[in-house]
């Protein structure tokens, strides 16, 4: 017995060796074949490392402060950035002297990044362009001072596909913290986002699902826009189980405070979340809370742009279509908040809110309901009467709930008619099983 | 004694197994040697050691073989005097294509060597990129030379920089910078057209026209030395205008050269400004993708909280004006290569858009 132990042993370690000695231990998918470690004062070493990075490294940064101009990765695959935690590794790029972002990832697949704070750049503070499967986790992505001098975007992959943004907080954003732009398959969830001018931006981004995250504080909570002449469509996305709430902050974009006519400048403080242009939106099982102008938005690019129409092709159409909102929890204050009432749009939701009231005395001065649609819908394209020709869809318990916003005839006071008819946009009668 | 045979018969079995794989770790291993031996083509330590010039070395003087070559309208870079060549493999020729950059032959080196005029009035090197084709993969790849004080050498330098300098301006007017120098990243961003690394300035276009002090067109010089191929009558060709020369092109002609060369390597289908869809392709003929009215798409600040990239009539309210007319990082365009303002270029500009038919 101890014989036949001996030589199984031996003929074991004769295998093993054998193995060893050819492919090296085997490695887990995730792991990478070179590591490089750093610690503050080696930010001039570990931008060399980024310039020269191999495919396949993990790179840790330890904990503490680390200054950076700016860093770049270009043109590998299986990158992993990683510090010791969003409270421990701190990258701080107040020095940015050129470009548009702290970091920049550029044409890399499988990219992730974990575990750090990356704060104060002059332009963006990570960006990722043109790149896949990519997770950026645990970071936070902060500007010290809410203000329009802070860069655009905290966290901001473009034209890319599968992203992942989890347990992220993002604030001070002078656009939006997150903003996940002309991007295939996209999932944000629990994620934080305060004191940006937009919590959280889905553009021109296809199938992306939002859930889980708190989006609070800001101008707007959750916008999804689709904009005219871009590289793709938008579309397919669902924002569930988020808590979206006190987004009453003042639009500190620049020349936002009273609304520029494009992007997040025309977004009213007091925003809960914003469905600009977009098709097949569900947005359902969210505490949508004291959000004090509208909780939620629906607009066509007709409402910023009067030439929309001019601009339709097979990556854009103006009109919000097949828009379902559902069993979502919403409140609102008493009033609207004071810097909705400098702001361009902010103005307009004021006057909806005055103009019902007038309309009609019954309603006792209550607040503008929690859905504002601006009614512009493919009637105008299609010189049709229908009642709801875009699907809209709403199932939501409580009164007060909806206001058709008859925009087309804001500048013509005498023929404005908002509507709080919510009836044919009642999911019963579009036929919406739920 | 019948398990001790079995267990001997296995254990010489994994002998034999471990010979033959160590045999096949072995191959394997000098095929990687052979592999790391045709690696990828590997760029000098040294400017000098390529031996592109004769006498001192920040002469510039080209050796035999050395082709100097000029652009019709060039891009700014902080006034920065440029000398470009091209050195092409023996034997080998540059095919002609009617757009986009020349076919250049594998092991093609392009060579960029940026000077400033100093308050003495001289030109002091301060960088030398290179582009390589490598004959490996066919691909493109970037280096750049860091030029010495003493203007002796040039070395290898990948992680860019800011060099203190003070300049003349074409005006002879002083101006004091931090020079940016890219690092290889920051030329890839410029250089990468749908994924892939190419050249920018050598497009026939940019290269049709006869440089100051010859006689003869760029491009029929080098067709009639035999290194150029494949070059159509040379009426056919089309002619970058020069953003410069009033004489010979109107104003809209002047300023969509300058920002073809300036702006349309990033901003253009493919490029790395290809998320706004402002593309200022001197061929594009699209209003909107030339800003026209344009709502910008991920501007944020940058726009400086102005509405439309271009307002025919208007270029104090158009953002393209604002950016060329910025050295603000995150405002400023182009992002990189430019730390102070291209007076002249953006004159152009500002008087294009004002010339532009206002449109109710």
């Amino acid at each position: 017995m101890k014989h036949l132990f001996r030589l199984t042993f031996l003929l074991s370690l004769v295998v093993a060796t054998l193995q060893f000695s050819c492919t090296g231990p085997k490695t887990p998918k995730d792991e990478y074949k070179i590591t490089l470690t750093f610690k503050p004062g080696e930010e001039a070493k570990i931008a060399e490392a980024f310039l020269s990075i191999k495919d396949s490294t993990l790179i840790l940064l330890k904990e503490g402060v680390y200054q950076f101009d700016n860093l770049s990765i270009a043109q590998v695959n299986y990158i992993r950035i990683q510090g010791e935690g969003h409270d421990k590794t701190i990258l701080d790029f107040k020095q940015q002297s050129q470009g548009g972002e702290g970091i920049r990832v550029t044409n890399v697949k499988h990219f992730t990044i974990d575990g750090m704070t990356i704060k104060d750049s002059k332009g963006d503070l990570l960006k990722i362009n043109k790149s896949r499967d990519i997770v950026i986790t645990n970071l936070h992505a902060v500007w010290s001072k809410a203000d329009s001098t802070s860069g655009g975007y905290a966290i901001y992959p473009v034209l890319c596909k599968n992203i992942l943004i989890e347990n992220c907080y993002t604030e001070g954003s002078s656009d939006a913290g997150i903003y996940v732009g002309q991007t295939d398959s996209a999932i944000v969830r629990m994620c934080k986002a305060a004191k940006n001018v937009a919590g959280c931006e889905i553009e021109n981004t296809s199938h992306a699902q939002v859930y889980d995250n708190e989006f609070y504080n800001n101008t707007a909570g959750f916008l999804v826009f689709d904009l005219p002449d871009l590289s793709k469509r938008g579309g397919h996305v669902k924002a569930y189980n988020n808590y979206i709430h006190d987004n009453n902050f003042r639009n500190f974009a620049k020349a936002g405070s009273f609304g520029t006519t494009w992007g997040v400048g025309n977004a009213s403080p007091g925003s809960g979340i914003i469905i600009l242009a977009a098709s097949d939106i569900e947005i359902y099982n969210n505490r949508i809370l004291n959000n004090n102008s509208s909780a939620i938005t629906i607009a066509s690019g007709f409402a910023v742009d009067a030439k929309a129409g001019e601009k339709i092709n097979a990556n854009y159409f103006p009109i919000a279509k097949n828009i379902y909102i559902h069993n979502n929890r919403i409140t609102m204050g008493a009033a609207f908040p004071k810097p909705a009432y400098e702001h361009r749009i902010g103005q307009t939701l004021i006057a909806i809110e005055q103009q019902l009231n007038k309309l009609d005395p019954a309603r006792k001065n209550k607040r503008i309901p929690f859905i504002m649609y601006d009614g512009i819908s493919s009637n105008i394209l299609t010189k049709r009467a229908a009642l709801n020709p875009d699907s809209i869809c709403i199932s939501q318990m409580g009164d007060n709930v909806f206001v058709n916003a008859d925009f087309l005839n804001l500048t013509n006071v005498q023929n404005w008619h908002p509507n709080t008819n919510i009836a044919p946009f009642s999911c019963n009668q579009v036929g919406k099983s739920h | 004694m019948r398990k001790t045979y079995i267990f001997s018969s296995l254990l010489l079995f994994a002998v034999i197994l471990s010979v033959v794989s160590g045999q096949g770790c072995k191959n394997k291993s000098t095929e990687n040697t052979r592999q790391s031996a045709k690696e990828d083509f590997q760029f000098k330590e040294k400017l000098s050691e390529y031996g592109f010039f004769k006498d001192k070395l920040n002469t510039l003087n080209p050796r035999d073989g050395v082709l100097g070559y000029e652009l019709s309208t060039p891009l700014f870079t902080d006034y920065a005097v440029k000398k470009r060549f091209i050195v092409l493999p023996k034997g080998k020729v540059i095919k002609y294509n009617a757009t986009g950059v020349l076919d250049f032959p594998d092991s093609t080196m392009i060579i960029k060597n940026f000077a400033y005029i100093n308050t003495a009035h001289q030109q002091i090197l301060i960088e030398t990129r290179l582009l390589v084709r490598d004959p490996k993969d066919k691909s493109w790849k970037v280096m750049n030379y860091l030029w010495n004080k003493e203007q002796t050498e040039a070395v290898r330098h990948i992680t860019g920089g800011k060099v203190p300098i003070t300049l003349l301006d074409n005006d002879n007017q002083k101006l004091f910078t931090n020079y940016q120098v890219p690092n290889t990243n920051d030329c890839k961003r410029c250089h990468i057209k749908d994924d892939i690394l190419i050249p920018i300035g050598p497009k026939a276009r940019n290269l049709n026209f006869t440089v100051s002090g010859e006689k003869e067109n760029q491009l029929l010089a080098w067709a009639r030395k035999g290194i150029l191929t494949g070059l159509p009558a040379i009426c056919t060709v089309v002619k970058l205008p020069n953003w410069a020369d009033s004489k010979h092109y109107s104003l809209t002609q002047r300023a969509r050269a300058y920002l073809d060369v300036n702006c349309a390597h990033c901003h253009t289908k493919g490029g790395d400004a290809y998320n706004t869809g402002l593309f200022l392709e001197y061929e594009q003929t699209n209003p909107d993708h030339l800003g026209m009215k344009k709502t910008p798409v991920s501007a944020g600040g940058g726009a400086g909280g102005l509405d439309y990239d271009v307002i025919p009539g208007n270029a104090a309210h158009s953002i393209l004006f604002y950016r060329l007319n910025s050295t603000e990082p995150g405002t400023a365009m182009p992002e990189l290569a430019r730390t102070v303002i291209h007076k002249e270029g953006v004159k152009l500009i500002r008087q294009w858009i004002n010339s532009l038919a206002k449109k109710p």
